[in-house]
């Protein structure tokens, strides 16, 4: 078992896989999965995200999916009016990269603001029930848009945002920009979490009441952090609406929130790079699984590879405590 | 500094504060003792902003602290311990302290300033600890320390507030005879700087510190004296004392 001194080490490996990826799947002949680890990264984005509050805060959010479909529709829903030459609200479509994907940084900033100034008046169970209340609600309201495909969602048929000098349209180009979004992301996160006000989070997610005595008003800066990792979401959402080109409801149904928190809590809550590696491994057995049993040529398990998949998740998190964290890394102190 | 005027709070059928005025003179420490249940921690609730009042006001250095959210109210130098031990438990104890430095600098939002990076907060952090007797476990995790040094640490925490008025909600419940000793001592050297209302069960403790005692019992103030006034004082031995000597409190 490694101690947690060794991460600085384990980041430099993982960030040089993650480099270099491409190019051993272009070798392989498997560049297909490209596709798949662009994904991966996306993922990881909403779950670092989400672990923010889970992990940091103590604020178990059930309804992170309904920011990462206002991202994804954000983009969407201007590629969309770009398309028929139609305007939203009296503003044009664009496919503008530079200007698409701040705006969905911004307006699922925004969504949560709203969300969230009404959810953190309540606490524990009932905190958990108004979020996914919301992200229902969102799903709901996303269905109801007809323009917009409604149930079906739409495509993005021009394809991705445009951006200067780099093709997004472009597979390994996109991997690449997704990863260095994400780098950019994890960097933030880690300096937050270290912070003076990451140092707050912590104390409230220990002894919030304590925190009035001490001249903290605990509602304020759990609207921020709310904020913040709403912004997170949002900004993973126009990644993936980018990424496969489609948005629909499906994005910010319950059970993506609940993906979501499961690959929080797979990984290892209050952690950075154990949300990261919860995505991936959930995403891995997502993909593998069906395709391992059909090798096996165990059809029936192929149909139904979540009757192994759940089990496997129950198993890492019932025998590592802090997840696969807490499988590789033993903390310190 | 303090001036609390016909103050009421009820719940339900049972009447916690009756009608209470009572003044804390600046520079002095004021003692509020009362049997239990006689409603001591509901008023300091009350004047921390935990609780509001049915009725009343409460003056503070001047300005109407009813209007004034609990939060605010250590900025404005009202700063509270609690009866029961309530630290971060998994911070260390400089940790703990710089917290409140922090919040009463305004720093609780910044999000680019690495905590540990911070050297005049943790000099002072560390010189509050000196000055409370827990120099040593400075690295030591809150959950960690000792009960009596758990105290230690929420006094330690509460005067990292640079508090005006300090709100002692009997800061020596469960400390040994040593560790009782070394607190009243503290307190004792603090007089000059800080105003103090002490609650208090420990009468040794209460007759060293206090220039001023109120007797509260059922909610209401009975009296309100100097200690040896209130030593003799009829009242306060029919209602409080009951057929026991006013020392022997102390031990229970």
């Amino acid at each position: 078992m490694l101690s947690d001194k060794h991460l600085p080490a384990f980041y430099g490996l993982g960030a040089l896989i993650l480099v270099v990826l491409p190019w051993i799947l272009t070798a392989a002949d498997s560049s297909y999965l490209i596709s798949t680890a662009t994904r991966l990264v996306i993922f990881a984005i909403g779950a670092v995200s989400l672990d923010l509050l889970i992990g940091y805060t103590g604020l178990v959010s059930f309804g992170h999916a309904a920011f990462f479909g206002v991202g994804a529709y954000v983009v969407g829903i201007l590629a969309f009016h770009n398309f028929e030459e139609t305007t939203f609200l009296g503003f044009d479509g664009t496919l503008t990269g530079l200007v698409v994907l701040p705006l969905a940084i911004l307006i699922s900033a925004v969504f949560a603001l709203i969300i969230g100034a009404l959810a953190l008046r309540t606490k524990s169970v009932y905190f958990i029930m108004i979020t996914l209340s919301f992200g229902q609600m969102l799903f709901f309201l996303f269905v109801s848009l007809e323009a917009y495909g409604g149930d079906d969602g739409m495509m993005m048929f021009e394809g991705r945002n445009v951006l200067p000098i780099l093709d997004l349209n472009d597979r390994i180009t996109f991997y690449y920009f997704c990863l260095a979004i994400f780098t950019a992301f994890f960097v933030f996160c880690h300096r937050l979490v270290r912070s003076k006000f990451g140092r707050v989070l912590a104390a409230i997610r220990q002894n919030e009441d304590r925190m009035t005595s001490i001249g903290i008003r605990p509602y304020t800066a759990k609207l921020l952090i709310f904020v913040i990792a709403g912004a997170g979401a949002g900004l993973a959402g126009a990644l993936m609406a980018n990424h496969t080109e489609f948005v629909s409801p499906g994005l910010t149904h319950w059970t993506k929130s609940g993906d979501l928190m499961i690959v929080v809590i797979l990984g290892g809550i209050g952690t950075l790079i154990g949300p990261v590696m919860g995505a991936f491994v959930f995403l891995l057995l997502e993909e593998f699984l069906p395709i391992i049993f059909h090798e096996l040529g165990m059809d029936l398990l192929k149909e139904h590879w979540r009757v192994v998949f759940g089990p496997i998740l129950i198993l890492i998190v019932l025998f590592a405590k802090t997840g696969l964290y807490g499988l590789i890394f033993r903390r310190e102190g | 500094m303090l001036d609390i005027q016909n103050l009421s709070k009820s719940f339900g059928a049972l009447t916690a504060t009756d009608n209470v005025s009572l003044t804390v003179k600046q520079g002095t420490i004021h003692a509020l003792i009362g049997p239990n249940g006689a409603g001591k921690t509901t008023l300091i609730s009350q004047i921390s902003g935990y609780l509001t009042p049915d009725s009343g006001t409460i003056t503070f250095d001047g300005q109407d602290l009813l209007a004034l959210p609990a939060h605010k109210r250590p900025h404005a130098g009202l700063v509270r311990s609690f009866q029961i031990t309530s630290v971060i438990p998994e911070f260390t104890v400089r940790d703990n302290v710089a917290l409140v430095l922090q919040s009463l600098n305004n720093q609780v939002f910044r999000i680019f300033a690495k905590a540990s990076a911070d050297r005049e907060e943790r000099a002072k952090a560390e010189a509050i600890l000196e000055r409370t007797g827990l120099a040593t476990e400075a690295d030591t995790r809150a959950q960690n320390l000792a009960h009596g040094q758990k105290r230690q640490l929420e006094i330690a925490m509460a005067l990292a507030a640079d508090p005006k008025l300090l709100l002692l909600d009997e800061p020596m419940a469960g400390m040994g005879v040593d560790e009782s000793r070394s607190l009243t001592d503290l307190l004792d050297s603090l007089r000059d700087t800080t105003t103090m209302l002490l609650v208090e069960h420990d009468m040794d403790v209460v007759f060293s510190l206090a220039d001023e005692i109120s007797v509260l019992v059922y909610g209401k103030i009975i009296a309100t004296d100097a200690p040896e006034a209130i030593r003799t004082n009829r009242d306060v031995q029919e209602a409080y004392l009951g057929t026991h000597e006013l020392h022997d409190e102390g031990a229970a």
